[in-house]
């Protein structure tokens, strides 16, 4: 209202004070000049023209300047216009009108102040006269505020705001009396506010304004008035208050004072709470009834009572208090009697039903009922946990439909309907319809039902309403203990789900308010994004481990201790950082092993077991074994205690002697041109050839270096010399020569002009040196697929002496998972030198250890 | 369920392998690269059994990688929703069974298998029925039906139940 009325006065008398002002302000400052063409902006077109030409007139040496002030006009001619405009169009709609509110307003606002001063001298019962007066005001008021809220009343593009204004407006400002905190006796704050509400009917001259005492503020209540000494005044005589403690409340948190938080206490039978103080604290109890005049529930809860105790204490024998709080447990009547402590039976008068009484505390069916304050217990947000709910089910009861129904009663709060979810109507006429949610408004889901006559929606409470889901939905948890696992539905028991985790193929039970449909797959089981499920992580006390399962917070590591499972629940805090290196380290026969390749480990506690490395850190390599379900399918093995297998990532070159057979016959099969006679024998034996160069079966091969000034680039290497490797990089398109030692990856580092000592050690691939036919490239990886396959129309196998054998390992082979046995049978494969020579031959072929397994195994029927 | 679908891919190819065998460098990694995978769509590549059509290569800048597109006949093997398959059990704990088809891992809770069949720890876990006429353990073989599917990127991975009229033990180990 005061600026409206400020916008009226402006405008009365604006000509003659624009002029004035503008007669005043031309040619000063440019400050003045921008208040100046605020002002003037406001008069209407018609003498804009005027005024623009006298500015021009004044100006015209200083054309910059000019243009400035121009432009800074135009920059605050919008907001200007805006508020003129809303004044006007206010105006321009009901003159009269809002003339007449303005009127009107004084009057209620003066009326009002009046009365604000003037109330607590009225008799506190108004009379007659007053009654009238009282209505008359309100009818006042209602006028006043009715009015204001009818946006018709105003330009419907500032309907919004100016109710916001409104609203502003009511707040205090300066001139209304200030709000002054008082300490006053802890306990007694509403009977000081009552003592000054009489103090104020009994002395009139008592100049406060109110008193307040909230009822979550203890120690203090407000008063207000306008001066400190007002209140001083009132406070003279009453011993709660403590007058020299005065403090004021800044204007702008004055409205907080008095503003409530709209917290609606709606404890209801069955409702689930918590306890908040004493022996339960934290404990799931039922409401099983409410006082609300005395602010009391009756709760039903699991005791947590140690009998003997209990015993001790009423047959009066001395006991010493146990520090820790007896775990809940339902309570046996006979037990109690055993104990021989006394149990009366008690009918309650209300309900009628019978109620054991044991020295002083009611039980019934084993529970305990309780009567507690409203303060002790919290009833927001309360989210029981499937266990809890479990403890609450009645020996006996098992029957789903109860407990369904007793969760139903739980927390239907939580439940969110999204558009697309399928429900099912748990009550009223059309229980047990199924429907997909087309819509949600607040309260209310309109359903489209699932059956086929009828075509409408329907409109439902959310409150009838459950989430439906079938078995075999993929699911993810929204809320509740589980939050963020997913799985797959595998049970629908009512209204809790049986779900078996993706992340660790364990049944968990959810609610399935808590749960929506989902085809996302999270491997973590929280929201916290820094570590996940299977990070190697390191710890803090310098050991390491991989991240098998997530709960909550807490981490369950599986520490990366060769040959034992060794796991330990860790914090956050306790791991230090994740391991992000994707390193490679070699297996007991030396091949390179690197993430993703699968292994099988030969010796220890998990011998046997094979899987693909996921892990690799320092010589410890974690595999998952997805037929394992222990610690999530990973075990933590030595590297050297494992050898590698062929698998689908494995590398090699990529002319893979496995796949040419079969790209052959594809090759007839697609209609690809093929070279016409050329013997597939020729071709292969033509490769073997053409393949080698020199003695070096690196030369060709793809490496990387691993040391030195190109540490980190990848190239082929094109020649050897001595220790020297020359090697055309990728990146650059250059020759570089390094060191033998400085290259890495793929290539196998066992070369000829080494051999020697390494096939002392037997276990090795001893054709291998003998074999100068080798194919260059990655002997190890080549092949080892499905190493018998060559056989089939490999040319030499002809002439290898024992060939039944061959292919009876090959059919072993066949039978097993790809190259499962090789690794026992790997290791008898050394062979006297003369028996090895006799595989020379043979061994031309063997460009890889399965093969040489092979050539094991006719040594033993040989031999 | 098998299909045999015609595929399309984009093969990167290094220059090193250019020459007179291209074609079957080509489709040799194409082999490599494709067979055993998973695709949402079409789940496993089981084998590739033709090449339909290799398009023109792209010589990529910088690296001299040639991208060439192929188009291939492969078989692919995808678990649905409410199939009926057959299965061989991998292991077999309190919580159900683990079964395989192939590259599929197919998990049957507990809550899936007949009421009256119980589970029986011991060195061979299994579950039987009460009069023991029926047992499954590792290595039984089962019909089964889907009724859940999660694919990954490198698996699926499939919920089944045998509580289902003609589904169950097909063919026992021990009796065989």
């Amino acid at each position: 209202m005061p600026r409206r009325r400020a916008n009226n006065t402006h405008e009365d008398d604006e000509p003659s004070h624009d002029d004035q002002v503008g007669d005043q302000y031309d040619g000063y400052e440019s400050n003045g000049g921008r208040h100046v063409s605020m002002k003037r902006k406001r008069r209407d077109g018609e003498g804009e023209e005027e005024e623009e030409e006298e500015e021009d007139d004044e100006y015209d040496n200083d054309e910059e300047e000019d243009y400035c002030r121009r432009k800074r006009r135009s920059s605050v001619r919008d907001f200007l216009d805006d508020i003129a405009a809303e004044a006007d169009s206010g105006e321009d709609e009901d003159d009269e009108d809002d003339a007449e509110d303005g009127f009107i307003d004084d009057d209620v606002t003066e009326l009002l102040k009046e009365n604000k001063g003037r109330m607590p001298r009225r008799p506190f019962l108004p009379t007659e006269d007053d009654q009238d007066d009282v209505e008359e005001m309100a009818r006042r008021i209602e006028e006043k505020y009715g009015s204001l809220s009818r946006p018709e009343q105003y330009d419907e593009g500032y309907g919004e705001e100016t109710t916001h204004v409104e609203q502003q407006a009511l707040l205090p400002s300066v001139r209304d009396p200030k709000l002054w905190l008082v300490k006053c006796e802890i306990g007694h704050e509403r009977e000081a506010a009552v003592c000054l509400m009489q103090k104020s009917i009994d002395r009139t001259e008592l100049q406060i304004s109110s008193a307040i005492a909230l009822d979550n503020l203890k120690n203090y209540i407000y008063i207000e008035a306008q001066k400190e000494a007002h209140v001083m005044e009132a406070c003279k005589g009453l011993r709660y208050l403590n007058p020299k403690k005065i403090m004021i409340v800044p204007l702008k948190e004055m409205a907080g004072v008095l503003s409530v938080k709209s917290k609606p206490v709606d404890i209801s039978k069955d409702t689930w709470i918590r306890m908040k103080i004493g022996t339960y604290k934290g404990d799931l109890a039922k409401v099983t009834d409410v006082d609300d005049m005395q602010q009391r529930v009756t709760v039903k809860l699991v005791p947590r009572i140690d009998l003997q105790e209990l015993a001790d204490k009423l047959a009066g024998v001395e006991f010493v208090k146990k520090a820790f709080v007896p775990p809940p447990r339902l309570i046996n009547i006979i037990e109690v009697r055993e104990k021989n402590i006394h149990v009366e039976r008690k009918r309650d008068p209300f309900t009628g039903e019978y109620f054991e009484k044991i020295a002083g505390m009611m039980f019934k069916d084993g529970f305990l009922y309780k009567s507690v304050s409203m303060k002790s217990i919290s009833y927001h947000n309360i989210q029981p946990s499937f266990d809890e709910l479990e403890r609450f089910l009645r020996p006996g009861e098992n029957g789903d439909g109860n407990f369904s129904n007793s969760l139903l009663s739980g927390d239907t709060k939580t439940e969110h309907f999204s558009k697309g979810d399928k429900v099912l109507v748990v009550s009223g006429d059309l229980k047990n319809m199924r429907g997909i949610v087309e819509k949600v408004e607040d309260e209310y889901a309109c359903i489209r039902p699932d059956i086929k006559d009828l075509p409408e929606t329907l409109t439902f409470n959310v409150k009838d309403l459950s989430k439906f889901f079938e078995t075999g939905d993929h699911v993810k948890v929204v809320s509740g203990t589980q939050e963020g696992a997913t799985g797959m539905v595998t049970k629908v028991e009512g209204r809790v789900l049986v779900i078996v985790s993706d992340a660790s193929m364990e049944e968990i039970r959810v609610f399935a308010h808590c749960v929506m449909k989902s085809s996302e797959v999270t491997s973590t089981n929280n929201g916290n994004k820094d570590y996940q499920l299977h990070d190697l992580v390191l710890l803090n006390d310098s050991s390491f481990g991989i991240i098998i399962r997530v709960d909550g917070k807490a981490y369950q590591v599986l520490k990366g201790t060769p040959e034992r499972a060794e796991i330990e629940v860790l914090m956050y805090r306790d791991i230090n950082s994740k391991i992000e290196k994707m390193g490679t380290t070699e297996d007991r026969f030396r091949n390179r092993i690197s993430v993703k390749d699968i292994a099988r480990i030969v010796e220890g506690p998990f011998k046997g077991k094979q899987g693909p490395v996921e892990h690799i850190y320092k010589q410890t390599v974690f595999i998952h074994d997805r037929k394992n379900i222990d610690h999530g399918g990973f075990f933590c093995v030595k590297a050297k205690s494992c050898t590698l297998l062929g698998g689908l990532y494995a590398r090699g070159d990529i002319r893979g002697g496995v796949m040419d057979s079969r790209v052959s016959s594809l090759r007839s099969l697609a209609c690809i041109p093929r070279s016409p006679g050329r013997p597939q024998i020729r071709r292969d034996e033509r490769r073997y050839q053409s393949g080698r160069r020199g003695h070096d079966s690196i030369v060709g091969t793809m490496v990387k270096i691993c040391k030195g000034h190109y540490k980190g680039s990848r190239g082929r290497v094109v020649d050897i010399k001595g220790q020297s490797v020359r090697i055309e990089l990728e990146s650059q398109m250059r020759i570089v020569t390094v060191g033998r030692s400085e290259i890495s990856d793929k290539v196998n580092v066992t070369t000829p002009g080494c051999d020697a000592p390494l096939y002392g050690l037997g276990s090795e691939t001893p054709m291998r040196v003998h074999d100068s036919m080798r194919e260059p490239g990655t002997p190890f990886h080549d092949g080892m697929r499905t190493p018998m396959r060559n056989w089939a129309w490999h040319p030499y196998a002809s002439i290898s002496p024992a060939r039944d054998s061959f292919s009876l390992a090959s059919q072993l082979e066949r039978a097993a998972s790809p190259a499962s046995g090789w690794a026992s049978r790997n290791c008898s494969a050394p062979g006297t030198p003369r028996e090895s020579r006799t595989h020379a031959n043979s061994a031309n072929i063997m460009r890889s250890p399965p093969l040489l397994v092979a050539s094991g195994m006719i040594l033993i029927a040989a031999t | 369920m098998f299909f045999h679908i015609v595929l399309e891919r984009n093969m990167q190819l290094h220059p090193r392998h250019f020459g007179r065998n291209l074609r079957e460098n080509l489709v040799s990694k194409l082999m490599k690269d494709v067979e055993g995978t998973c695709s949402g769509r079409h789940g496993f590549v089981v084998a590739i059994t033709g090449i339909e059509n290799v398009g023109k290569g792209l010589i990529r800048d910088g690296t001299g990688f040639v991208t060439f597109p192929v188009k291939y006949q492969c078989v692919v093997f995808r678990p649905f929703k409410g199939e009926v398959l057959e299965a061989v059990v991998t292991m077999v704990n309190k919580m159900g069974f683990f079964a395989e088809a192939g590259p599929v891992q197919i998990f049957v809770s507990n809550h899936l298998i007949p009421d009256d069949m119980e589970f029986q720890s011991g060195d061979m876990p299994n579950y039987t029925t009460s009069d023991g006429s029926v047992k499954i353990q590792k290595d039984s073989e089962v019909r089964l039906k889907i009724i859940g599917t999660r694919v990954d990127a490198t698996e699926i991975f499939c919920i089944g139940t045998i509580k289902d009229d003609f589904l169950g033990v097909i063919n026992d180990p021990t009796t065989a």
